[in-house]
């Protein structure tokens, strides 16, 4: 019974802290929303020379095989100061999908993405479809050495900065996951921004025609790749949600100390102290769960996604009590855009609505 | 980072299963099975066992002939006992004030008191509570004045848990007024067969006798009954305080509870209330997980983190909860109170055979969010300590 990171762990913890700390201000992040570029490409390069790009990759594929806890201590780190980096499409969901497939060219794309000059998006979400996107209608119909795909895809998490798309389709009585390049033709975009900042895409594929090559896997094995894809990025917008509430609650305690009204900091008032005591033990709570369903994502257990959903519970019931709070206490400052408490409101909102919400994963516990 | 025990540990776990299977006395594990009041025989019987098994100090170096176990060790032994089904070993000597005297007492108040203890020879109740000093507890005014070589003692102490047993009872007693009131606080141990000790009961809302107030009327205290200083009182309450929160962490019996409930609610068709199981059932998990990173923290860094600090209120609010999903499953036939014949197997109704236990015990467990420094008091302490507020 060991509880506590390794030394290595903690250091790669300190570093991360620094760069969000030091770089990554509300000013800065509000700069690259107005960019409209979705993320911070300086800072992407940063993260690749840094080696956070090839942190979760095999060895085997130039990586540095890290797991489950190395990933949410990025992904905590990275939720106290609301990072828009699309690390969890490019490396988390695509890159674990090619990274443990046996697509020919995978070191080659691994090394692209990690080196940062590739993105890569998963388009597995279907406009007729809520959370459970195991039979997609987007479909792939062999013709001669090629095969046509046809269908329609939603909120492409990044899909307007990819360069590659892996789509989950039909295919005959299986189903398919297959790596499209977004410069080919018969396809087509509409952009939207998230609610968090961040963008995502909707895109229709009117008879894609792409070689049989660009498949990386059918049936059981594509099912596996993609279900363990979502179960790893589950697990990492729950620790970066963890990272929200801690910021949300340690904010919230700053701002009541500094908050002057009847002659006294609000922190005083006992009524706002215990409220700021639930934000802080539901963080506990959350933390507590993230560590069982960490432990056993890294060691691959049976129940791995039976705690990754009661985390996933748990982490969207405490988070939006403990923004909402946030916000209720930082009164009229919490609901102003220009002050930055509301935005880890916003944050909370988006992970509950991803990989299934609250509601959605309490019934599959 | 390791979330298992190790096969040493393992080993030990399964020593402890298999005298609890063989060896445990039967009747009482029936009984806490069955929801049934202990009588003072039965909770006599118990810790008799455990104490000829050589393990009533579980939590005791061995110096003091305690078990000298590790962390783990108490930890996966009170577990065990929990999930088991087998009422938790009174605290108050044991857990309490058996270590208040072998680390601030002198030699002579060790030997006095300490066998017994051990041995479960003698009763012992918390002296702690007053009518008038309940959070508060520093603003307590029974007095202790010394005359000669004995301490008179004049005041009344309330809650205390089956003090109708009890042969002795520690004391928090003002010795001095001060300004800075904890610094008049002296620890007394009393004998409860003292001429002008008087106990009264209080019925709780479940119609059990647990609790009573004590009332101490000119009881003459020899002055070798004080332990340490006087004037130090408040300090070893604290230290007893430290001590009586690790057993928090453990979730043995709630584990057991949650499964029983779980069986009865499968068979429910009540898609509703299995919902409020699933819940809870999340909840009680990371219960468990914060209690591990507690006991991690113990191992490795010598004293529990900030987290701990959530167990004491997240534990209570869990342990209401079961009780109150017991009572909505048994819907209607909850209706039956516990009176003076309830306790008792015959007067049983018909219908599920946990109803009528369920709303006695939900009423019982009220007490949890309020002893041990209410829930709301707790929240004082972390927005202090913890947040700094």
């Amino acid at each position: 019974m060991d509880l506590n990171f390794s030394d290595e762990q903690k250091m790669l913890r300190e570093e991360i802290q620094k760069f969000c700390m030091s770089d990554y201000t509300f000013e800065k992040r509000e700069e690259i929303i107005k960019s409209g570029e979705g993320f911070d490409r300086d800072f992407w390069k940063l993260f690749s020379e840094l080696g956070w790009l090839s942190l979760p990759f095999n060895e085997d594929s130039g990586g540095f095989g890290c797991g489950p806890v190395e990933l949410s201590i990025l992904f905590e780190e990275f939720g106290k100061v609301l990072v828009l980096e699309p690390y969890l499409s490019t490396v988390v969901l695509s890159g674990y999908i090619i990274d443990n497939s046996s697509f020919s060219q995978r070191v080659e794309f691994v090394e692209a993405i990690t080196s940062g000059n590739k993105h890569v998006s998963l388009a597995y979400i279907e406009p007729n479809q809520n959370f459970d996107h195991a039979d997609p209608e987007t479909s792939a119909v062999n013709d001669g050495e090629n095969i046509i795909i046809n269908g329609k895809k939603s909120l492409v998490l990044n899909g307007g900065n990819a360069d590659d798309l892996i789509v989950w389709v039909s295919y005959d009585d299986k189903k398919a996951l297959i790596l499209i390049d977004k410069e080919q033709s018969g396809l087509s975009f509409i952009e939207f921004p998230t609610v968090d900042g961040q963008t995502c895409t909707e895109i229709s594929f009117k008879d894609v025609n792409v070689s049989k090559d660009a498949i990386l896997a059918i049936g059981d094995e594509a099912e596996g790749l993609l279900n363990e894809a979502i179960n790893l990025a589950t697990l990492c917008v729950s620790a970066e949600s963890i990272g929200c509430m801690t910021a949300c609650y340690m904010k919230t305690i700053e701002y009541t100390k500094g908050r002057q009204q009847f002659g006294q900091p609000i922190s005083k008032f006992q009524v706002l102290q215990h409220r700021m005591v639930d934000m802080f033990m539901e963080t506990e709570v959350c933390k507590s769960l993230l560590y069982k369903a960490m432990l056993e994502c890294d060691s691959n257990q049976d129940t791995k996604s039976k705690s990754v959903s009661a985390l996933k519970y748990q982490i969207g019931t405490s988070g939006r009590l403990v923004s909402q709070e946030a916000v209720q206490l930082h009164g009229g400052m919490g609901v102003s855009d220009e002050m930055l408490i509301g935005h880890y409101l916003k944050k909370l909102v988006a992970i509950d609505a991803l990989f299934g919400n609250s509601d959605y994963h309490l019934k599959k516990y | 980072m390791e979330i298992s025990f190790t096969d040493k540990d393992l080993e030990f776990r399964d020593e402890i299963r298999s005298w609890i299977e063989n060896d445990y006395p039967k009747h009482v594990k029936e009984k806490q099975d069955k929801g049934e009041a202990l009588t003072k025989e039965d909770i006599t019987d118990f810790h008799k066992a455990i104490a000829a098994k050589g393990w009533m100090g579980f939590n005791w170096p061995t110096e003091y002939g305690g078990t000298g176990w590790t962390s783990t060790q108490i930890y996966i032994f009170q577990k065990e006992f929990g999930l088991a089904g087998c009422p938790a070993i009174l605290p108050f000597g044991v857990a309490m004030v058996g270590p208040v005297i072998y680390t601030f007492g002198n030699e002579e108040q060790k030997k006095r008191f300490l066998p017994d203890i051990l041995n479960f020879n003698t009763w012992w109740s918390q002296g702690y509570s007053e009518p008038g000093s309940g959070s508060d507890l520093a603003s307590l005014s029974t007095k202790a004045v010394k005359e000669g070589d004995h301490y008179i003692v004049n005041g009344s102490k309330t809650w205390t848990t089956l003090a109708q047993h009890s042969d002795w009872i520690f004391n928090l007693v003002r010795t001095e007024t001060t300004e800075k009131r904890q610094e008049g606080i002296s620890f007394l141990l009393i004998d409860m067969k003292s001429p002008g000790v008087e106990v009264e009961p209080i019925i709780t809302i479940d119609g059990a006798h647990e609790v009573n107030t004590v009332f101490f009327t000119d009881v003459k205290v020899p002055a070798e009954n004080l332990i340490g200083e006087e004037g130090k009182g408040w300090t070893y309450a604290k230290f007893l305080l430290a001590n009586e929160r690790f057993g928090i962490a453990v979730v043995g019996a709630e584990i057991r509870q949650l499964n029983k409930l779980k069986e009865i609610v499968s068979k429910l068709n009540n898609s509703d209330l299995s919902r409020k199981v699933k819940k809870l059932e999340i909840d009680l998990s990371a219960l468990e997980i914060s209690g591990l990173r507690m006991l991690s923290d113990i191992e490795t860094k010598g004293h529990p983190g900030p987290e701990s600090s959530i167990l004491k209120i997240r534990g209570t609010e869990i342990q209401q909860r079961l009780t109150e999903l017991f009572v909505e499953a048994a819907g209607e036939h909850a209706l039956i109170y516990p009176g003076p014949k309830g306790h008792e197997a015959d007067s049983q109704p018909d219908g599920p055979d946990y109803a009528a236990k369920a709303l006695a015990k939900y009423l019982n467990y009220r007490k949890t969010s309020i002893y041990g420094g209410s829930n709301e008091i707790q929240k004082n302490i972390i927005a202090k300590m913890i947040l700094g507020l």
